[in-house]
């Protein structure tokens, strides 16, 4: 009588492994940033990535600020824009986004041989080599309108269970002729729950 | 009876306002000057999410591009979340493919408004394509 009922309580220790395991939802490709993307309560997702770059060129689109540089169109070097949250991601997730719309759209253009933090030092050096032999040191060089630099950061609360997370992405364009601030924006992302999901 | 009406009545305008339920008072009373035609097609996709349109202007930016703004009212008891993404497109009816257009969210209170906005991404934009959907609660 013992045996049936222990050899029962197994069968259906092993049947609900099965349902478990089979009722797992498979890999599956989302489109980046969709609302069916995963949200993180404390950590910088991509669809953040893309909002904060979206709303970033939406501001630089609207103030024609990039109409304003004295060079057709707009030439911009990237300075530091410094991740200043507990959240891993390269900032280039973000300024890569930005560039690509602004340069393909011809709006702007990025020098990536310019000042100490330059892109492409192999390309700078060829340049200043280059510079050297025709005799115009000054003149060859490249010569900005803007640069752009930044920081994103955090603040994180909680009550009780439920966590919150602000972050704050914010960019400067400075003109450099002039050394003032010309541009400048934040984005704001405010996240709240007790755990990550799927969906928002 | 009348009296437990009006306790009835008391209460439920007590629940509703402790849900975070907002009045909303608006002093135009005409369309505005940048007001576009199109608030009827806006508003069949918002009433899927059980919201609609208050008025769909568009107009250009300061730097030239158009901008487009759309004021969302919900008129339901609930307080609603939504995803939305403007698709702007150029003067043949093709999508103009760009780094602007991606789902954002939004919120809206009860008896309450939010305008959402966008910025076409350059000036061969001439008109948009508006996507929303329920937010997962």
């Amino acid at each position: 009588m013992r045996f049936p009922a222990i050899r029962s309580v197994a069968s259906l220790a092993s049947l609900s492994i099965f349902v478990a395991v089979g009722c797992g939802s498979p890999a599956k490709y989302v489109e980046t940033g969709s609302p069916e993307s995963i949200v993180s309560v404390g950590d910088v997702d991509m669809q953040d990535i893309l909002k904060a770059s979206s709303g970033m060129l939406e501001s630089l689109i609207e103030t024609g600020i990039l109409k304003t540089a004295q060079a057709k169109p707009a030439q911009l070097v990237i300075d530091k824009v410094v991740n200043d949250t507990s959240s891993q991601f390269d900032v280039g997730e973000l300024l890569y986004r930005m560039r690509e719309q602004l340069v393909n759209s011809g709006q702007a253009t990025v020098i990536t041989t310019f000042g100490a933090n330059a892109e492409d030092k192999t390309a700078q050096e060829q340049l200043r080599a280059q510079a050297f032999r025709q005799g115009n040191a000054v003149d060859g060089m490249p010569s900005p309108d803007f640069s752009l630099s930044g920081k994103i950061t955090q603040v994180k609360r909680q009550a009780g269970n439920t966590q919150q997370t602000t972050y704050t992405f914010r960019l400067t364009l400075t003109n450099i002729r002039s050394g003032v601030e010309a541009w400048t924006k934040t984005v704001d992302m405010t996240k709240q729950g007790t755990k990550n999901s799927v969906g928002f | 009876m009348r009296r437990a009406l009006r306790f009835a009545l008391f209460a439920a305008t007590a629940v509703l306002n402790a849900c975070g339920s907002v009045n909303t008072t608006y002093t135009r009373t005409t369309p505005s000057a940048t007001a576009v035609p199109t608030k009827t097609q806006v508003n069949d996709a918002l009433t899927q999410i059980f919201l609609s349109a208050g008025e769909v202007r568009m107009f250009p930016s300061k730097g030239g591009p158009l901008e487009a703004q759309v004021d969302v009212i919900n008129n339901g008891f609930s307080y609603r979340g939504f995803s939305y993404r403007f698709d702007w497109v150029d003067a043949n009816g093709s999508v103009i493919p760009s780094q602007v257009s991606v789902w954002k969210t939004s919120n809206v209170p009860s008896g309450g408004s939010t305008t959402i906005r966008a910025i076409a991404p350059s000036e061969a934009a001439t008109d948009f394509r508006l996507q929303v959907r329920r937010a997962d609660q």
